[in-house]
């Protein structure tokens, strides 16, 4: 039923997405030439993956703030959370797809995009789960209207400032936490951070929207 | 028969609205009409019942079970077609069948397309193209095509030419020719209901008017006209609605059988279900 609630995200977003495929694809190459940045790609593809992500998203809560189809669903048998959950996994499709994207290019222009390692990937959906962490529940909280001005202002403020922060950090290696944790364990602890955060986010989301009114 | 829904004291406290103690029960092979007029609660008692908007208050039992505890399992029996659609209007007509289909478990793709090649629809349609009069029948498509048990429909005629209309009513016809099948369905159009209903349910200002048997109500209620000088502090008690004029009077009565015997010389006419509905909610004809 989840994976139901997730191909009809795909289906209104439709319009999109060879757009977004095609944003995907070039956006890391021109953010990489443009910045000029030494960080294997990290950036430009969290750049271009949160972009991505966002506009898709965006597409769809529009969409469901328009028709007001989840009503009809919550008229069926799916469940309100079941609605909520198709939504965060969702994020992780489109997320895994970018990730995918990203990689396919890489090995085609790999003098121009670095390749991602578990760490990055890890870090990137890290930032992908904080932001959508906030922003979904924020979204069932007070409606697609009033929550998309603080995301557009959010959204369109992070190519700007989200270089120098990552920039400034690596430039100073005494601002990175140490930890005493192996290497290995170290490289998965974003994706554990990132599913706890998602799950919080989640169940969050889940409260908010089993008090809705539809 | 047995009780298909039962609703107990049902409350919400909406921002400029709410439902007081809302209580009624639906019969099984009965097609009951939910009336009132615009603004009256039937959407949100609809809502309601369906979990869309939350109960503050009160009990939602579909056949015996209580809603909020067996909500997914319920939601199989029950088909719903919503006033609005609610549909993605973007989608093709394949594409939200194909949304909706995998959430009932007893979903027949074969009645789905019966329907479908019925009411000459097409599933490549996009749904934003469908006129209104096609927009219901499609609704009613999906809400037919899981064997529902309960059919609940909120404004199905509304806006909908009279041809349409009556395709509806002998489509709900034909739904009860099967055995255990129950419809429920609101209107502020109450001719619709001349011919088809069986139970007649009236909500005014969130509040449960009345609850009865159609024959019933029509046979024990009467539209009563005569001369003014009739009309006295006693034989007034007997109108739920009066009008009077420089020629006579023209008044609504649920104590027929009293005015036979206290009135003679009056004209006494078969009321409609808009007179009756007129009547207890205390307006005009003018004023639906």
């Amino acid at each position: 039923m989840l994976f139901n609630l997730v191909i009809k995200d795909f289906i209104i977003a439709k319009k999109y997405l060879v757009f977004m495929l095609v944003f995907a694809i070039v956006g890391p190459i021109f953010i990489t030439s443009k910045l000029e940045l030494n960080n294997g790609g990290f950036i430009s593809f969290v750049v271009t993956a949160l972009y991505s992500l966002y506009i898709l998203f965006n597409t769809v809560s529009m969409s469901e703030d328009k028709y007001k189809g989840s009503a009809l669903l919550c008229a069926t048998p799916y469940t309100r959370s079941s609605l909520v959950k198709a939504k965060y996994l969702f994020i992780c499709v489109l997320f895994i797809c970018s990730v995918a994207v990203y990689t396919m290019v890489s090995y085609i222009v790999p003098e121009l995009l670095g390749r991602l390692n578990i760490t990055n990937i890890g870090l990137a959906f890290l930032i992908v789960t904080v932001f959508f962490g906030i922003l979904i529940p924020v979204q069932f909280r007070f409606g697609f209207e009033k929550t998309k001005f603080i995301a557009f202002i959010v959204v369109f403020l992070t190519p700007f400032i989200f270089p120098p922060i990552v920039e400034w950090l690596e430039s100073n290696p005494s601002l990175n936490v140490t930890f005493s944790l192996p290497q290995m364990l170290r490289g998965w602890l974003p994706f554990v951070l990132t599913l706890l955060i998602g799950l919080v986010s989640m169940n969050i989301s889940i409260r908010i929207y089993s008090r809705k009114n539809l | 028969m047995n009780n298909i829904l039962e609703l107990t004291d049902l409350s919400k406290e909406l921002d400029h609205f709410r439902l007081n103690k809302v209580s009624f029960s639906l019969m099984e092979g009965c097609i009951t009409g939910f009336i009132g007029v615009n603004g009256s609660g039937k959407t949100t008692t609809i809502k309601t019942i369906l979990g869309l908007i939350l109960k503050d208050g009160g009990s939602i039992k579909l056949f015996g079970k209580e809603m909020t505890e067996h909500e997914r399992d319920l939601k199989n029996r029950i088909g719903v077609v919503l006033d609005e659609g609610y549909f993605y209007d973007d989608m093709t007509l394949k594409e939200m069948k194909n949304i909706i289909s995998p959430a009932y478990k007893s979903w027949d793709e074969d009645v789905f397309v019966s329907y479908i090649k019925r009411f000459n629809l097409s599933l490549n349609q996009k749904i934003s193209t469908l006129s209104k009069g096609m927009r219901m029948k499609y609704a009613i498509t999906l809400a037919l095509s899981h064997h529902a048990d309960l059919l609940i429909m909120d404004e199905p005629t509304s806006g909908l030419d009279p041809l349409v209309r009556s395709e509806l009513m002998d489509l709900l016809l034909e739904f009860m020719k099967e055995e255990g099948k129950t419809v429920f369905f609101s209107t502020h159009m109450t001719s619709d209901l001349d011919k088809i209903a069986d139970m007649l349910i009236l909500i005014d200002d969130g509040k449960i008017l009345l609850s009865e048997e159609k024959d019933q109500l029509l046979d024990t209620h009467a539209i009563v006209k005569g001369d003014n000088k009739l009309l006295n502090e006693q034989t007034r008690k007997l109108f739920l609605v009066l009008r009077e004029t420089a020629y006579g009077f023209e008044g609504v009565t649920s104590k027929k059988s009293s005015v036979h015997q206290q009135m003679s010389d009056v004209l006494i006419e078969k009321p409609t279900i808009e007179d009756i509905m007129l009547a207890y909610i205390g307006g005009s004809k003018d004023a639906i």
